[in-house]
């Protein structure tokens, strides 16, 4: 019945029995606090040695749920440390006063109403909702024109798609500060020189919303574009062929046979956009870092006039240290993107069923 | 084949191209040309070429690549071995996982799935604050620091990184025949042999999409790193190095520009090698994602 | 056959993950011991610490001035030079705030062991700080950060002045005495004397003053707003400051005549600054003769003397006379090194010590312009200021840093209403309200 060597028995048994008692004296030394540096490095050791032993356990019938378990533990435990554990931990918090380190007590939905009387977080989510609506409606009309010129014959097709492209190789951060240079070194020539309005379109809360919009549509359309014209690719020849020979103009080719055959195209397109328009962080941060005074809000005279949802979760929590009361914002932000994702799937499934 | 156009639509389409393309790369040229420049002469004209000279250029750059709170090369280095080892990491725990998950029609195979598939929309802000304290904690209980390290971070990224990896390498796997893998296994292949020989070497085109998606977020991400390594610990990423400098120094925009220079030339450079498979992969990740 | 060749391949990639952790391991100790890196700092306040390195071992200081980095570095060494030990100084500053990039630091495990507070902050870090209470150096100065609770918690390493800082030059040749300047009339009347006289004296505005949010907003947000809570009054009065701290609010009358005075700057001030400059311009700026004022303090001297386009004029400060007899400045040490209780406290009180001493001193006072809060320092301040600072301390005339005892983050608020102030949306009645309204719901939240 079984072809297992002697040896290959022995290793399996002592790599399972020695990994075990490694991984736990190791636990031991940890949950003992001893502060042997050692505990960290048995308990690694100790798992893999678990892990050999498991693989070479002489078995056939159970061997491949073994690999299963093999192939699956790394991946799923990273996730669930990193994922999921302060996902539930970060939810419980929500619910307490934690400053970072240690919870105080618990305050029930406190922290939930709380934001909802603060007005400059309000703020936040109307002009995170207006900056989503710009941006739909921008990226996706910019990058659909686009599309367009990049799939029409000219020359040098290849060079002006990457160079569309190019912005959104660069990270946030570093555009962000390359902007900020443009805004207050070089636009301030122009607009001096046009408007006689010498200060930078930064210091002005609607000027500065509508620089985060340009840099962020400079860096996105690009990408989008991309993604349109793997869409208008999809349509054949032939369906063409056939509405040019029946005598359609180009405006009537463009919206009763191109723009229905990418439907869904834009949908993702504009999910895409949502999505990533709702998280938006780093510029944010890099550009204004929410500077901007709104004269009245609601009667309330408001100081972070360009502080997006994620930015304000941010400040709130890493600055001002309330923990608790970031991650309570936090968990709203989730909860809308929860909401938008759903809409989303059930939009797509609803579209493939008509299809 | 098509439709004859008016030479003169295409001249105009031509222009409008090349505008568009003038105002997109702006900005790299405002980098270029700015960070040859001492800051008096950026002061006076930041757009033109007055003022410009490669000495400069060569004194802004090693002021930057010596700054203390910059070390271009120590962030580069960072930067190069935290991407490429959690990118090896999570194609090949990935494409590991991903096959068990998809072979499997088990019940806790299925919940894992739709755990990876919902956990992409958690936004990284929920997750941040308890993540720092997670490992913090965890760190000083087996006395491996998970923050401020090398392995803390790609560990982190492998969290992150696993549900989307697993989801596009999954629906890819899903079209591959099981008859190989049948055939394998008649042959004596056991499963892992099977994975790492037959499957695995299939996987490539998708491996290439992923890694491309995983590698643009990974070294271009600044919150998770600022977060977990800090603006003045020992590791820095090159965005985390950016920031740092930056945020240290009072507006000194040619400093800041070479800074941004250096950051961004890594990115152009690969892209002008594998511009294909980029932008193709980015593509792939939208649509299946 | 297939079985073994099998059982390598696994063993392979066991070996290398296993790699993989080893290397992390070493990573980890390799980060710790060779830049004195956060991990090891992090254990070495516990159990295994005291084997690292030396008698007091090495420390980590979080300076928070950027202009005066160098000159610490070159203190660093001269420390590990003396006596063996050594200091590692990392400097965050200029646009980042220190104390937020400290509370990352914290959260991160990654606490230095000497770090720099305003004295306002030491709340949030309550249990934390060491009681320095009893070390020898606390005998020779009176600046002292003492807590009620934790004791002796901040060293001062530097005594500051703020007010209006004035170029001596300009104001002579402009015939405006600075010792005049204790009323809003005889303000207005100087003003108006150089603002005719623009021309003449080569300068660009009266005012360099500069109300940008963003990156300078520690300046209008703490310390112009100082002058509200502070000129005029004695070095201990905390009147203004102890309405503020009591739930946010303000005196009106107080508020108004300052505004008027805030406007006065914004009128005379050069436009291209005053909405978004950034602190470089308005040092050099002031160092190039264009700004017969600046709202700075005596901290920009290194910046304005080693300028290239320094003439070597005289400098000092005049009060900010909002009401009639305000005659102060603002002098003191704005901010302190505390030592982190957790931290490698002993090595941390040989280094201030060693600080508190003439070596040090010597760097401190002739090379990075400090002047010392320590009444033996035997060296005299290199300060251009120091000549205007010493007269107003020997007249009993300076007033208290009670700015830096505002609720933390209130700075970020207040800036932008000196902003929209600055860019003419505000008259000085509509600023007095909205500062109110802002500071009140500042504190209520």
């Amino acid at each position: 019945m079984d072809g297992f060597s002697s040896q290959r028995k022995l290793i399996s048994f002592v790599c399972l029995i020695g990994g075990a008692i490694l991984a736990i004296a190791g636990l031991g030394m940890a949950i003992g606090k001893t502060g042997n540096p050692l505990r960290g490095a048995a308990i690694i050791l100790g798992v893999v040695a678990f892990f050999v032993g498991l693989y070479l356990f002489p078995t056939l019938k159970h061997h491949r749920s073994i690999v299963n378990i093999i192939f699956l533990f790394p991946l799923l435990f990273a996730f669930a440390v990193t994922v999921i554990i302060p996902l539930v931990l970060g939810i419980g918090y929500s619910f307490t006063n934690w400053d970072g380190i240690r919870v105080r007590g618990f305050v029930g939905l406190d922290n939930y109403i709380r934001m909802f009387k603060q007005p400059s977080f309000l703020w936040s989510i109307l002009i995170t909702f207006l900056f989503v609506v710009f941006n739909i409606i921008f990226v996706n009309l910019i990058a659909f024109l686009l599309a367009l010129l990049c799939t029409s014959r000219i020359k040098g097709l290849g060079f002006f798609r990457a160079s569309y492209f190019l912005p959104n190789l660069i990270g946030g951060i570093v555009l962000g500060y390359i902007w900020q240079f443009i805004f207050s070194s070089v636009v301030t020539k122009f607009t001096t020189a046009l408007f006689d309005s010498r200060y930078s379109m930064l210091s002005e809360t609607k000027t500065a919303f509508v620089a985060i919009v340009i840099v962020y549509i400079w860096q996105y359309a690009g990408y989008i574009m991309l993604i349109y014209i793997t869409g208008l690719n999809t349509i054949p020849g032939d369906v063409l062929e056939a509405s040019a020979i029946d005598g359609a103009d180009a405006m009537q080719t463009l919206f009763s046979i191109k723009i229905p055959m990418i439907a869904p195209t834009i949908t993702i397109c504009t999910f895409l956009t949502l999505t990533s328009a709702f998280k938006q962080f780093d510029v944010n941060l890099a550009l204004t870092n929410g500077t901007g005074s709104v004269a009245s809000f609601f009667g309330n005279y408001l100081t972070n006039g360009t502080e997006m949802l994620a930015l304000n979760i941010y400040s709130t929590a890493v600055i001002n240290n309330e923990y608790a009361f970031g991650e309570a914002k936090a968990v709203l932000f989730f909860i809308i993107l929860a909401i938008v994702s759903i809409v989303q799937v059930r939009i797509s499934n609803k579209k493939e069923v008509e299809l | 084949m098509h439709t004859k156009e008016k030479t003169s639509n295409v001249v105009i389409r031509f222009i409008i191209a090349v505008i568009v393309a003038a105002y997109v790369l702006f900005p790299f040229f405002l980098v270029v040309i700015n960070s040859c420049k001492d800051t008096s002469s950026i002061t006076a004209n930041p757009i033109g070429f007055n003022g410009i000279s490669l000495s400069q250029l060569g004194q802004n750059l090693l002021d930057v690549i010596y700054n203390t709170h910059f070390l271009f090369w120590q962030a580069f280095g960072y930067s190069v071995i935290i991407t490429a080892l959690s990118l090896v990491l999570l194609a090949v725990l990935g494409a590991m996982a991903a096959w068990v998950i998809c072979r499997n029609h088990t019940k806790w195979s299925t919940v894992i799935y739709f755990t990876f598939i919902a956990s992409m929309i958690i936004p990284f802000q929920v997750v941040m604050l308890p993540l720092i304290s997670t490992f913090r904690d965890t760190g000083k209980f087996i006395g491996i620091p998970m923050l401020q390290s090398v392995p803390g971070i790609i560990f982190a990224y492998l969290g992150f990184g696993g549900a989307m990896t697993v989801f596009i390498l999954n629906g890819f796997i899903k079209g591959i025949p099981m008859d190989l893998e049948e055939a394998a296994a008649i042959d004596g292949c056991s499963p892992e042999q099977t994975f790492f020989m037959i499957i695995f070497p299939l996987l490539k085109p998708v491996i290439t999409t992923v890694t491309i998606l995983n590698g643009m977020w990974i070294w271009n991400d600044y919150l998770l790193p600022s977060m977990m390594l800090g603006q003045n610990g020992a590791v820095k990423t090159l965005p985390v190095a950016v920031q740092a400098f930056v945020g240290s120094y009072v507006k000194q925009w040619n400093l800041i520009l070479a800074a941004a220079l250096l950051a961004i030339v890594p990115m152009i450079v690969l892209f002008l090698f594998a511009q294909k498979q980029i932008m193709e992969g980015m593509i792939e990740g939208a649509v299946k994602g | 056959m297939k079985k073994k060749l099998l059982s390598v391949i696994l063993a392979c990639t066991m070996a290398v993950s296993l790699a993989a952790c080893g290397s992390s391991a070493a990573t980890g100790t390799d980060a710790g011991s060779a830049d004195a890196g956060a991990a090891e700092a992090a254990d070495a306040g516990n159990a295994d610490a005291g084997a690292a390195s030396g008698a007091a071992g090495s420390v980590r200081l979080l300076n928070g001035k950027p202009e005066i980095d160098a000159q610490l570095q070159e203190l660093a060494k001269k420390y590990n030079a003396e006596t063996g030990n050594s200091v590692t100084i990392e400097t965050i500053g200029g646009d980042t705030n220190a104390s937020d990039e400290l509370k990352k630091m914290y959260q991160t495990d990654n606490m230095p062991d000497i770090f720099v507070i305003e004295a306002n902050q030491a709340a949030t870090w309550d249990g934390m700080l060491a009681d320095l209470t009893g070390e020898a150096w606390t005998n020779d100065t009176d600046y002292e950060l003492v807590d009620s609770k934790m004791g002796t918690i901040g060293f001062p390493y530097t005594v500051e002045a703020t007010a209006l800082a004035y170029n001596a030059d300009i104001l002579d040749k402009a015939g405006v005495d600075p010792a005049s300047l204790t009323s809003p009339d005889a303000w207005k009347k100087a003003v108006e004397t150089i603002d005719s006289k623009k021309a003449d004296l080569g300068i660009t505005a009266v005012f360099g003053w500069c109300a940008e949010p963003a990156n300078l907003g520690w300046s209008s947000g703490t310390h112009v707003f100082a002058q509200y809570l502070d000129a005029g009054l004695k070095q201990d009065d905390t009147t203004y400051i102890d309405l503020l701290n009591d739930g946010g609010q303000i005196d009106e009358k107080r508020m108004h005549d300052f505004a008027e005075f805030v406007g006065m700057m914004n009128q005379y001030s050069d436009p291209d600054l005053l909405v978004d400059g950034t602190y470089d311009n308005q040092v050099a700026g002031f160092a190039a003769g264009k700004y017969a004022f600046v709202t700075q303090g005596n901290w920009i001297n290194g910046t304005v003397t080693s300028s290239a386009d320094y003439s070597g004029f005289d400098m000092g400060f005049a009060p900010y006379a909002f009401e009639d007899g305000i005659d102060t400045i603002i002098a003191g040490p704005p901010s302190y090194w505390t030592v982190y209780s957790d931290g490698n406290v002993d090595g941390a009180k040989t280094f201030l010590q060693w600080v508190s001493d003439d070596s040090a001193q010597d760097i401190l006072v002739n090379q990075a312009g400090l002047i010392s809060p320590f009444n033996d320092c035997k060296f005299d301040a290199a300060d251009p200021f120091y000549a205007s600072i010493k007269g107003y301390m020997d007249a009993g005339k300076t007033s208290g840093w009670h700015t830096m005892l505002k609720k933390d983050g209130l700075q970020n608020e207040t800036c932008q209403v000196f902003a929209d102030y600055a860019q003419g949306k505000f008259d000085a009645d509509s600023f007095t309200s909205t500062m109110a309204q802002v500071i009140k719901s500042y504190y209520a939240n």
